[in-house]
């Protein structure tokens, strides 16, 4: 195969959604059938183009109605912290808002955003500064298809960064060694390379702490305050010359003690880092972990990650991320029927791609504030319940299922099956009131008004189980069913081991008489049972 | 409380405690908490008429569905009763009426029938009125009232295991309670086994390749493991074992499968209280007979499939002495109509007959068979309108009533709240047959069981009631309540035997 050459063949809509679910936080149907016939190459274009559309959204606000600060921008009113667990789980609404929006213009910035919020992790576990959190969160939305190396240093001297991993607190007498590793360990080199041989020392540890010492952050978590920034302090930064071992080439940087020092030293570091051949690889793994397949098997490695990583890092591209995603969402290997359904969706994808495939609009966040709340608590706490709560990371590793044994796997439990499970009934069974007159679920019954020609007048045939079947699952799932599978859904699941003639009858009667209690409780009944037996499939599952 | 009464010169005995009248009495009520019960669902429409066939009107039977119609001499017949016969693929249940473990309850149904699959059996699971709805069902909201605060606060010390098991694939209506399913479900047979087995073992025929099929498999048995008291579940199967013969490899059936299960689950000690088991295919609208031999084809593998697997079941409960605790009933969507079509089929009808069965019945035969020259509706049949259908005797939810009330021992009051309203006993679990209206003694309407007491029954005429006696009479004895009477209409005698 011809793993990073581009794909070229015209888009099937079961490709299209695969692209559509792999790159954004999942699709419309519209989406999927205007991608549809797409050369690969145009539509992944497409989903870097639509990226403006959304780039600068409104700000998250204070979305209580009985604050002074109602609807206004976190930064706009001085901080309170009484109310920082309140703000920080705005925050989660507004990001929730941002990736349920569904504008007909797909784009990768959420997944992308997710992904660098995934890998250069701030928790909200730890950090209660709700103002820090946004800055943080926004600087990677922003710059998630700019340059890695501008990312890495923003990152490293942003606010809550600092926070969280302790670079606040080290200072030339008291060095903390945790950010100095983490950058190393989890956002640049990695840990070990493909075979297992560690990619760095102790003493780089200790010798990167030292290059960034003197970095503090202002006003963290102080009540009434109404800024805060990162700065450096020369008087706390370790002026010695900082030597590296030969995982690194054996370089030193050179002690500093003017006010541009913290700058200086960090940019050589990060170059130093950025010149690690396993950086770009194990940049490129992670991506290729996050959009493609979990499991690097050598082949891969060898075809896929060594090759990308190479064009990462090399002269001509220089550490820039967006033509790394687009060459890797356009190849062979990206479309290939292996990696359809290679992962099991996430609490995001699973949740919130459900939500966008039915098409449950966003309340607009600013005009409809309180339905906006509620729309976004279902999905919010939904994802919660599944094991994953956004922006809330138990570890600087991230979310365990991106790197622990057994990956996607892992996000697959009892409880988690509960959860999920409970979670698509609230949709197959709608019950959650978002406004008057909007109630979040699916509507079988408009959905077969739909489906079903001259709904009025039963001179024309009543579609058939296989037709309503082919509605209800068309690109529901990454792969097709076998047509066994469809026999059991129709004649088991949807018709109950009657026989077909029955549905006939039944949605006969209903088109007959729509007003009739019973008529339509036979059809709507029929109706949810198949999709909540389909979407309680494993085949659900994965994407 | 009984009072002594003179009629016409007899003395009818006061009874005491000591009576067996009363004896019989107080055993229905006192309930075991160990009593389990196997619900059996018909899916489709089971044809009534080609279950039960009325002998006692054969020639009109034949008559109104001749394509189909079961041949006398093939009817299997029932000991002590020439007025009813079972369809020849029913030797096992047969073997069971025999054995005094099957009861027939005629002609059940429900004021207003629907003849919706969904709507009815709808009807059947919630057990309202016809326009009546409910989210809840008649054997949810039992364990519910039984088990206060399931799921949350289950298991614990006095009721370690599931409240109630189904296999099958769509959650039944039945077991749904107010809040929750109060059920635990397997969606099938091989599903249970894998479960047994730690989720090894499923289907992997359909898996896709690659890392796909790896990440269903691991859904799959991720789901299965995630069935709520599987522990327990496998603890109760491990200890229990298989005493009887069920249908052999190659004619298994699911039902059959799912009864062994559920009888190896009773006797492993498994403390649930419902079983819902399923066999579907009823909805027999055409070729439920073949065209060279009414008494083969769909029909009649259907009901061979019920008879071989309830038989079975009902031996091994015997086998393993667990068989005083069980009782099992069957029940449909509706029944058939009493004519045949022209498809050698049968389409969607009013009421049919429902078994129940086990050694805790006390009467065999709820009703009458159908009187098919004078209890179909319209009585008659015209050029415009040639369909006829089956009158109902019982309201189903008097055998649900009688189940909660007297198998399971629920309070009068709360079986008539879990149920809307009171109804009726049936006597199915007692051997007194109660008057429910007064009226001349022959008339089975005014009988709880249907029909009129018989020389192994104990009679009580209730307060308010007149039973107008003209005829010689041999029971085995009679409680006329306070305000009831027996009026005796001539020089007619009463034998009590007592």
């Amino acid at each position: 195969m011809a793993y990073l050459d581009p794909y070229t063949v015209p888009l099937t809509a079961n490709k299209a959604a695969h692209l559509l679910r792999r790159a954004t936080m999942g699709p419309t149907r519209s989406e999927i059938a205007a991608f549809t016939g797409l050369n690969p190459g145009t539509a992944v274009d497409q989903l870097f183009a639509n990226v403006s559309y959304t780039a600068s959204p409104p700000p998250p606000v204070d979305y209580a109605p009985t604050s002074p600060y109602y609807m206004q921008p976190f930064t706009a009113f001085p901080f309170v912290s009484s109310r920082s667990g309140e703000l920080s789980v705005y925050l989660r609404y507004w990001w929730v808002g941002v990736m349920m929006l569904q504008n007909n213009k797909p784009s990768v910035l959420e997944k992308l955003t997710a992904f660098w919020q995934n890998h250069f992790v701030v928790s909200q576990n730890v950090m209660a500064d709700y103002r820090y959190m946004y800055r943080y969160l926004k600087f990677l939305r922003d710059n998630s298809l700019g340059n890695f190396k501008t990312m890495t240093i923003g990152i490293t001297k942003d606010p809550a960064m600092l926070i969280f991993q302790n670079g606040h607190g080290n200072n030339k007498d008291h060095p903390n060694e945790n950010y100095a590793r983490e950058l190393q360990e989890l956002f640049t080199v990695g840990q070990q390379d493909y075979y297992g041989n560690p990619n760095y020392t102790e003493e780089d540890v200790k010798a990167a702490s030292k290059v960034l010492t003197g970095w503090m952050v202002t006003n963290y978590y102080a009540n009434g305050t109404t800024d805060f920034t990162s700065n450096f302090h020369r008087n706390y930064h370790d002026t010695s010359n900082k030597t590296f071992s030969a995982k690194y080439g054996g370089i030193t940087i050179q002690g500093r003690s003017d006010d541009t020092a913290g700058d200086v030293e960090m940019n050589e570091l990060v170059d130093m880092l950025l010149r690690h051949p396993e950086t770009p690889k194990h940049i490129c793994r992670k991506l290729y972990r996050w959009y493609v397949n979990q499991n690097v098997t050598q082949d891969i490695e060898n075809n896929v990650i060594i090759p990308l990583a190479a064009f990462f890092a090399s002269p001509e591209n220089n550490y820039n991320i967006k033509p790394v995603l687009e060459k890797l969402l356009k190849s062979e290997i990206f479309f290939s029927d292996q990696n359809i359904g290679a992962i099991i969706k996430s609490p995001m994808e699973y949740l919130l791609g459900m939500g966008r495939y039915f098409e449950f609009p966003c309340p607009d966040m600013m005009t409809d504030t309180a339905a906006y709340i509620n729309y976004i608590r279902f999905f919010l706490w939904g994802m919660g319940g599944m094991n994953l709560e956004i922006l809330t990371q138990p570890l600087v590793f991230g979310y365990p299922p991106y790197y622990q044994v057994g990956y996607s796997k892992n996000w697959i439990n009892g409880s988690t099956i509960t959860a999920r499970r409970g979670n698509s009934d609230t949709i197959i069974f709608p019950s959650q009131v978002v406004k008057p007159g909007y109630v979040l679920g699916i509507d079988f019954l408009a959905w077969i008004q739909k489906i079903q020609p001259n709904f009025a007048d039963t001179n024309t045939q009543a579609i058939t189980p296989d037709e309503v079947l082919a509605a209800f699952s068309k690109n529901l799932f990454a792969i097709d069913l076998s047509d066994a599978q469809k026999t059991y859904l129709i004649d088991v699941v949807f018709m109950n081991n009657l026989p077909r003639i029955e549905w006939r009858y039944e949605l006969n009667a209903y088109r007959s008489n729509p007003a009739s209690t019973t008529a339509a409780n036979a059809v709507k009944n029929r109706c949810s049972n198949l999709m909540r037996y389909m979407i309680r499939m494993a085949e659900y599952e994965v994407f | 409380m009984a009072l002594p009464v003179m009629v016409n010169g007899f003395g009818i005995t006061s009874l005491s405690n000591r009576s067996s009248l009363v004896r019989s009495l107080m055993g229905t009520a006192a309930a075991a908490t160990d009593r389990i019960l196997v619900i059996i669902y018909l899916n489709g429409g089971n044809d009534g008429l080609n279950t039960v066939i009325p002998l006692q009107y054969y020639s009109k039977y034949q008559s109104i569905r001749t394509n189909i119609a079961i041949p006398q001499n093939k009817v299997l017949t029932l000991s002590g009763m020439a007025e009813a016969g079972l369809h020849p693929s029913m030797t096992g249940m047969r073997d069971m009426y025999n054995q005094g473990r099957l009861a027939i309850v005629n002609s059940v149904s429900y004021p207003n029938p629907n003849q919706s699959h969904h709507r009815s059996s709808d009807i059947w699971m919630t057990a309202t009125d016809a326009n009546q709805y409910a989210n809840s069902g008649w054997a949810g909201r039992y364990l519910d009232n039984r088990f206060p605060g399931y799921p949350q606060n289950y298991p614990n010390d006095t009721m370690k295991d599931p409240l109630a098991l189904q296999i099958g694939v769509l959650n039944s209506t039945s077991l749904l309670g107010p809040q929750s399913p109060m059920n635990i479900s397997v969606e099938n047979v091989n599903n249970f086994y894998a479960l047994l087995n730690g989720g090894q073992g499923l289907a992997s025929s359909d898996l896709p390749c690659c890392e796909a099929g790896e990440m269903i498999k691991h859904v799959r048995q991720q789901q299965l493991l995630s069935t709520g008291y599987s522990g327990q579940i496998k603890r109760a199967y491990d200890a229990g074992s298989t005493k009887a013969t069920y249908p052999t490899a190659g004619t298994t059936t699911e039902l059959s499968e799912q009864l062994k299960i559920v009888a190896r689950l009773i006797h492993g000690g498994l403390q649930t209280k419902i079983y819902f088991v399923e066999l579907g295919g009823f909805d027999t609208h055409g070729d439920q007979v073949t065209a060279s031999d009414t008494t083969v084809g769909t029909h009649a593998n259907l009901l061979k499939k019920l008879s071989e697997a309830v038989s079975s079941f009902q031996n091994d409960l015997v086998l393993q002495g667990t068989a005083d605790r069980v009782i099992g009933m069957t029940f449909s969507d509706f029944g058939r109509r009493a004519n045949s079509n022209a498809s050698r089929g049968t389409d969607h009808g009013v009421a049919a007959p429902m078994f129940v069965f086990g050694t805790g019945i006390k009467r065999q035969m709820v009703g009458v068979v159908p009187d098919l020259n004078n209890d179909l509706e319209p009585p008659t049949t015209s050029p415009t309108n040639e369909n006829q259908e089956i009158k109902m005797q019982v309201d189903f939810r008097r055998i649900y009533s009688d189940i909660l009330r007297d198998w399971f021992g629920a309070q009068s009051t709360v079986t008539d709240s879990l149920l809307f309203k009171n109804f009726k006993t049936t006597s199915l679990f007692s051997n007194v047959i109660e008057t429910t209206a007064s009226g001349a003694w022959p008339d089975r309407s005014i009988w709880s069981a249907g029909r009129p007491p018989g020389v192994g029954d104990y009679v009580r005429v209730n307060p308010g009631h007149v039973v107008a006696v003209g005829q010689n009479i041999t029971v085995r004895n009679i409680e006329v309540e306070g305000g009831g009477e027996l009026n005796i209409l001539g020089n007619y005698t009463i034998n009590t035997t007592g």
